[in-house]
């Protein structure tokens, strides 16, 4: 047992006590190290101004390759670095400026500069990234193209670029300077932070660290991180006020909104099993509750592509550092993303309780708005789901107003099986939609249309004026009722479409 | 050579200093506003008995606490914290000063304020119908609008159009929140830090405000964290509010707003509603326009009057329109009281005549360019003057719609982008839900360059040069990271003949640089570079008297700067100097609307290609296409940097931003995960910016022209590009929503909404 948070920050040792580990870890940065250069703007971690790089060193138990990843230091507690190596803006130059930031200083990716540390940030982690996962042999064959070549700066491509600072906003550049900046970073004069932020001493110290629970416990701020299950179950049935804080990217938003109070918090990272994610009964996934969306993605990019998919469009690389599926889960938002997927796939989420662990199907976990069937002194360890097999037809659709890092407006799975393609006879189809009422939604009554029906024109305008009937969406900031049940047509009809 | 950001060092490694990077001294308070909930209620009680008891909670103060408790840049009708009235929500009803936030927090959450809701008003039609104005109506007229239109009655020469256009407003969105530190000093006076476009304003507001002389008031801009207008004037309350607390209580006080405060509680860009009857001929050339401009201007006055100006000034665009009349008044309404944005009016009157082309070019089927092209001012006499009889010089705007029209080669994609639309809207709607719809369309900008509030165009400088040789200047212009110190220390290197980094641009404080304009319609450069320029010239005429007396007595023929400036100081010769710049040649005339309003035109074109969606709306920005007049560009890197990003963020206002209010007239969406800024995959797929090669702007220092807003403009092309995919006019911002219900209600199908 201790009574501190470990993690070293630009190679620096911190041992965190008492309520310090209850700040928001870009608060601790900027008003107790007096590290400025990170910046708070929206304080929900929408804009990435915040951004820092992690590595966590848990990661080294699930892979072999831990990387220094970009996350929203506005929207994590201290409390949740334990066991990491953090690099801010201040820590990427040495004596000179690192080549991220002298590009960015010769593109003119910098206006006002209120962004730019995060931007450097972000940048610096796809390069750790690139230079790491690029094989010994890559990188001798690069360098020789680069002797033969003018450009030697085909190494990051716009397509990454964007994809990697989909979680940054920018109000001045327009990005177009940040972009000729990021493809024009020579990546052989890059070297990896670990060389000065995860030593092999630093390494050893964390790792060390993460077999040791930790419990803080003061008047207006308590804090433990058991190493089992049973030590987590335990500690709330006694502190039954205690929040449950997974990765956090929810809470740190609400508790900086003034929404909620994150003083008698409990966290799930020190328990080895959640982290893991496995293919269970040879055609089911099962999710641990501290397995990353971006570990996830990963895991899915192969067997359920449309799930990664949608993945790529979830809130930002920031967010899907940390966020996991299910905190998206537990969140109980209509529009949650992963939720109309897990509704047409029969998942089954696992409560850990007083008594043990009890299942519960997620149609019957939604009981109204934000409201879930989870009692207290209880939470979810992991998320079962199906693994659609190849003859299935699967889609997923998600929109909103922004195409990416945006909320959605409305979002819908759908996912058939024929009982005899030739004479499109269909056996059944799982229809979920999100954004249409007050919980995400299985259309069973627009389902049962199609069960053992051939598929024809007049059957898909019977079940769309089915499916009109099931939903109920509201008119909101994010689109009007009517906006969505045109939606919720338009991709319905988008679907059958191809099946047509 | 390529001259970089003189901050872009300190920025990418983080220690670039904003006001609240500032390190907390001694006893620093924390300042926070407690404001109303409601568009429009009595204040009946506050009561902060409980709160003051809190723990931590220093002080509270209202709005008997300010020695004067009004302000406001052009009518001081805005109190700084609401006296028993509230008008919009979001407006101040206390400052409270706590040490630390948590306490902060919970005197917020004590303070009981008793409110009397009253009736507000909160759309553009009603205060219309209730006569609320802000301002008397303006009016700019040329030739006989009415007889146009009444001869038309009897002689049927031409096509008339009545029609309106909906603009709404859009969020500032900053990165750094509003913000200042005020110090107190000794004998009541105040240092106060601001991310402020106008520090006079700032330190005038904090002195009339507390009761002191400005002598007393110091205010200091280092850098703004973005601006874009949002800082010109409403920077001030927020100063005003730290300075208060420092004042009253002798110790510091710092006053940082979080983003969702920042949007609830200030202004944004007006929203517009733009009434107009035009005549054409069946060649689409415009013989009269006749145009009532209203906007909601909000709960006070702000900006708004310059700004309907602006926007009036800017209806013509491009174009020559024999017979005009503009017509403008602002309204007032209980929302946050609007205010300038990039552009100020400008983007709404020239949204309005870029809307009516599109409409014409559907009427008589032909294409929007071509209509553009046979309205746009042209050297002949008669059709090169403005409505308000101000000669366009140096029009560039033939030759730059000929030139991009060849370079993006408009024609070919035209007919490429006709072709698969019209093959689409063979199908209905139904059948296409996998497809998308593309449009193009090539829309100029000519943007007049000057405060149109005349006594504003004027700057002032302070050059030092040191005996190592280096120099420092400060200017009234502010850092925002548009780059106007690093083109002011050019210029000062090359006048003087010193490399730019042995200058340094100094921040901007009241006691060095005092009645300065803001920084503010493009003008930072252009008044400030120059007054800096005169300064440096003066030092540099007593050098050279002083180096050519050097080489009579000992006939060398070189001597290093440095040597030259000791020497000038061991001969008590002054090394440091201050001039004033006033623009010349500008006199026009608000209430006949005639005359001189611009020094110059920055004139621009560009070409967005874009792609609609069908099954959803959404609209992705293919290419574009920019070519800009800069004259001769100071330093082409930042101005590059200041046309993609002013691009970009227009295209925020025309497509993504949308600002939605409860029907109490709250903002509802004011954080960035409900109000969608543009993000990096917004950008459009192909960009290219080119610049003009223009040598004939003589009026402005060194014959270069102010880019700030003017290529904001521009991104109205990906506006009209969507109305020339959908074949339908569109209001303003084009959402993903408006856009598909724009294509279901005239694709003729079965969607009942």
């Amino acid at each position: 047992m201790r009574d501190y948070i470990l993690f070293y920050i630009n190679g620096e040792r911190h041992e965190v006590r008492g309520k310090f580990a209850g700040m928001m870890l870009a608060d601790y940065l900027r008003y107790v190290r007096g590290l400025t250069g990170t910046k708070i703007v929206c304080s929900e971690g929408d804009c990435g101004a915040c951004s820092v790089l992690r590595l966590n060193s848990m990661d080294l138990q699930k892979k072999t390759k831990a990387f220094f990843e970009p996350i929203n230091s506005c929207i994590t507690l201290v409390a949740k670095m334990d066991g990491s190596s953090i690099v801010t803006v201040e820590g990427l130059a040495e004596e000179n400026l690192s080549p991220v930031q002298k590009s960015l200083v010769t593109f003119n990716g910098t206006q006002c500069g209120f962004c730019t540390p995060g931007f450097a940030i972000t940048l610096t982690g796809l390069v750790e990234k690139k230079i790491q996962t690029c094989t010994r042999n890559e990188k001798v064959s690069k360098l020789a193209n680069k002797k033969n070549s003018e450009k030697n700066n085909e190494e990051i491509n716009e397509k990454e670029v964007k994809n990697s600072l989909t979680g940054n906003l920018c109000r001045c550049t327009g990005y177009q300077p940040i972009l000729n900046a990021a493809t024009s970073i020579d990546l052989t004069q890059c070297s990896s932070l670990k060389n000065r932020y995860f030593t092999p001493s630093q390494k050893q110290d964390l790792l060390k660290s993460q077999n040791k629970s930790i419990q803080i416990s003061e008047k207006h701020f308590s804090y433990f991180a058991g190493t089992s299950i049973k030590a987590a179950s335990d500690y709330l049935m006694k502190h039954k006020n205690t929040k449950i804080i997974g990765a956090g990217t929810d809470l740190g938003v609400l508790s900086n909104k003034n929404k909620i109070d994150l003083t008698h918090i409990i966290s799930l990272h020190l328990i080895y099993e959640l982290h893991e994610l496995k293919k269970i009964q040879g055609n089911r996934f099962r999710v641990g509750a501290s397995v990353t969306l971006n570990e996830l993605r990963h895991a899915v990019l192969e067997t359920i592509p449309e799930f990664a998919q949608l993945l790529n469009i979830f809130a930002s690389p920031q967010i899907k550092n940390v966020a996991t599926l299910v905190g998206n889960v537990a969140n109980a938002s209509p529009i949650g993303d992963t939720l109309p997927f897990l509704l047409v796939t029969n998942s089954v989420i696992h409560i850990v309780g007083p008594k043990g662990i009890r299942k519960v199907k997620i149609e019957e976990f939604y009981l109204d708005y934000k409201k879930t069937s989870l009692k207290k002194a209880e939470f979810i360890s992991a998320i079962e789901f199906d693994i659609p097999k190849k003859d299935e037809n699967l889609a997923l659709y998600k929109n909103s107003q922004r195409k990416d890092l945006d909320i959605s407006c409305l979002n819908s799975a759908f996912r058939l099986k024929w009982k005899n393609e030739n004479t499109r006879q269909i056996q059944h189809i799982q229809i979920a939609y999100g954004g249409v009422g007050p919980v995400p939604l299985r259309l069973y009554k627009t389902e049962n249309i199609f069960t053992d029906q051939i598929l024809t024109e007049t059957l898909l305008e019977k079940a769309i004026k089915e499916m009109h009937a099931e939903i109920s969406p509201q008119s909101d900031v994010r689109g009007s009722s009517s906006y969505r049940h045109i939606l919720a047509e338009n991709y319905f009809r988008k679907y059958m479409s191809s099946l047509l | 050579m390529k001259i970089f950001h003189d901050s872009s060092l300190s920025h990418v490694t983080g220690s670039s200093e904003y006001v609240d990077d500032r390190p907390f001294l001694q006893g620093e308070l924390q300042v926070g506003v407690l404001y109303s909930p409601w568009a429009r209620a009595k204040i009946k009680k506050i009561d902060m008995q409980e709160a003051l008891k809190i723990p931590g909670v220093v002080g509270i103060f209202t709005a008997k606490d300010f020695h004067h408790n009004v302000w406001g840049s052009i009518f001081q009708d805005q109190p700084l914290i609401a006296d028993q009235e509230v008008n919009f929500v979001g407006e101040v009803v206390a400052v409270i000063a706590a040490e630390n936030k948590t306490a902060l927090t919970k005197a917020k959450d004590t303070i009981s304020v008793k409110y009397e809701k009253l009736t507000a008003v909160l759309s553009l039609e009603e205060a219309r119908r209730k006569k609320n104005y802000i301002g008397p109506e303006r009016k700019i007229e040329r030739g006989c609008i009415d007889s146009v239109f009444s001869q038309n009655q009897t002689q049927n020469q031409y096509q008339i159009l009545e029609d309106q256009l909906t603009i709404q407003g859009a969020d500032h969105f900053y990165l750094e929140n509003q913000v200042a530190v005020a110090y107190p000093k000794e004998m009541d006076q105040i240092e106060v830090h601001s991310s402020s476009q106008h520090p006079t304003e700032v330190q005038h507001v904090v002195a009339h405000s507390l009761g002191l002389n400005s002598k007393d008031v110091v205010c200091i801009v280092k850098r703004m964290g973005g601006a874009f207008g949002g800082k010109e004037s409403q920077a001030a309350p927020f100063a005003a509010y730290a300075a208060l607390v420092a004042h009253k209580l002798k110790r510091s006080a710092r006053l940082v707003l979080s983003k969702d405060d920042d949007m609830i509680i200030t202004g944004k860009r007006n929203p517009f509603q733009n009434h107009y009857r035009v005549a054409f001929d069946s060649t689409g050339k415009i013989q009269g326009l006749d145009v009532q401009m209203f906007s909601d201007g909000g709960a006070f006055a702000d900006l708004s009057t310059s700004i309907m100006e602006r926007a009036m000034l800017h209806l013509d665009n491009a174009y020559f329109i024999p017979h005009i009349r503009i017509r403008g008044q602002v309204c007032r309404t209980n929302f946050h009281p609007h205010t300038a944005f990039r552009g100020f009016g400008a983007p709404k009157g020239v949204a309005t005549i870029e809307q009516i082309i599109e409409k014409i070019a559907l009427i008589l089927n032909k294409d929007a360019l071509e209509i553009r092209k046979l309205n746009c001012y042209t050297s002949k006499e008669g059709r090169d003057k403005t409505p308000y009889e101000q000669k366009v010089e140096n029009n560039c705007l033939p030759e730059l719609f000929e030139k991009l029209e060849k370079k993006c080669d408009y024609w070919n994609r035209r007919k490429k982008i006709t072709q698969h639309n019209q093959s689409l809207f063979k199908n209905p709607f139904k059948k296409n839900l996998n497809s998308q719809l593309y449009g193009l369309s090539l829309t100029p900008v000519k943007f007049g360059i000057a405060f149109t509030t005349q006594f504003l165009n004027q700057g002032n400088a302070l050059v030092h040069v040191h005996r190592d040789g280096s120099v420092q200047c400060s200017t009234g212009a502010t850092e925002m990271g548009q780059g106007v110190n690093t083109k002011i220390a050019q210029l000062i290197s090359e006048e003087l003949g010193v490399p730019h980094h042995h200058i340094r641009i100094m921040p901007t404080s009241t006691d060095k640089n005092a009645n300065t304009s803001p920084t503010a319609a493009s003008s930072g450069t252009d008044l400030n570079g120059m007054a800096a320029v005169l300064a440096a010239r003066k030092i540099k005429q007593r050098l050279n008297e002083l180096a050519s007396q050097l080489s009579l007595e000992n006939s060398s023929k070189e001597i290093k700067f440095s040597d030259l400036v000791n020497e000038a100081y061991l001969k008590r010769i002054s090394l440091s100097d201050y001039a004033h710049y006033q623009v010349p040649g500008l006199n026009f005339n608000k209430i006949t609307g005639e005359g001189s309003a611009f020094s110059y035109f920055t004139q621009g074109v560009a070409a967005s290609e874009v792609c609609i969606d069908i099954a959803t709306g959404q609209v992705k920005v293919l290419q574009v296409d920019i070519l800009m007049d800069l004259g001769r560009p100071l330093n082409k890197e930042i101005d590059w940097g200041q046309i993609s990003g002013a691009f970009v963020q227009g295209m925020g206002w025309v497509t993504t931003e949308n600002l939605f209010y409860s029907s109490e007239g709250k903002l509802l969406s004011h954080s960035p995960s409900t109000y969608k800024i543009p993000n990096i995959q917004d950008t459009p797929r192909i960009f290219n910016i080119d610049f003009f090669e223009n040598n004939e702007n003589t009026l402005n220092i060194r014959g270069s022209k102010a880019v700030g807003e003017p290529p904001l403009l521009l991104a109205l092309s990906v506006w009209t590009a969507i109305q020339d995919a959908l074949k339908r006019s569109i209001s303003l911002p084009a959402s993903s929503e408006l856009i598909l219900k724009t294509l279901v209600k005239n694709w003729g199908s079965s969607y009942e909404f």
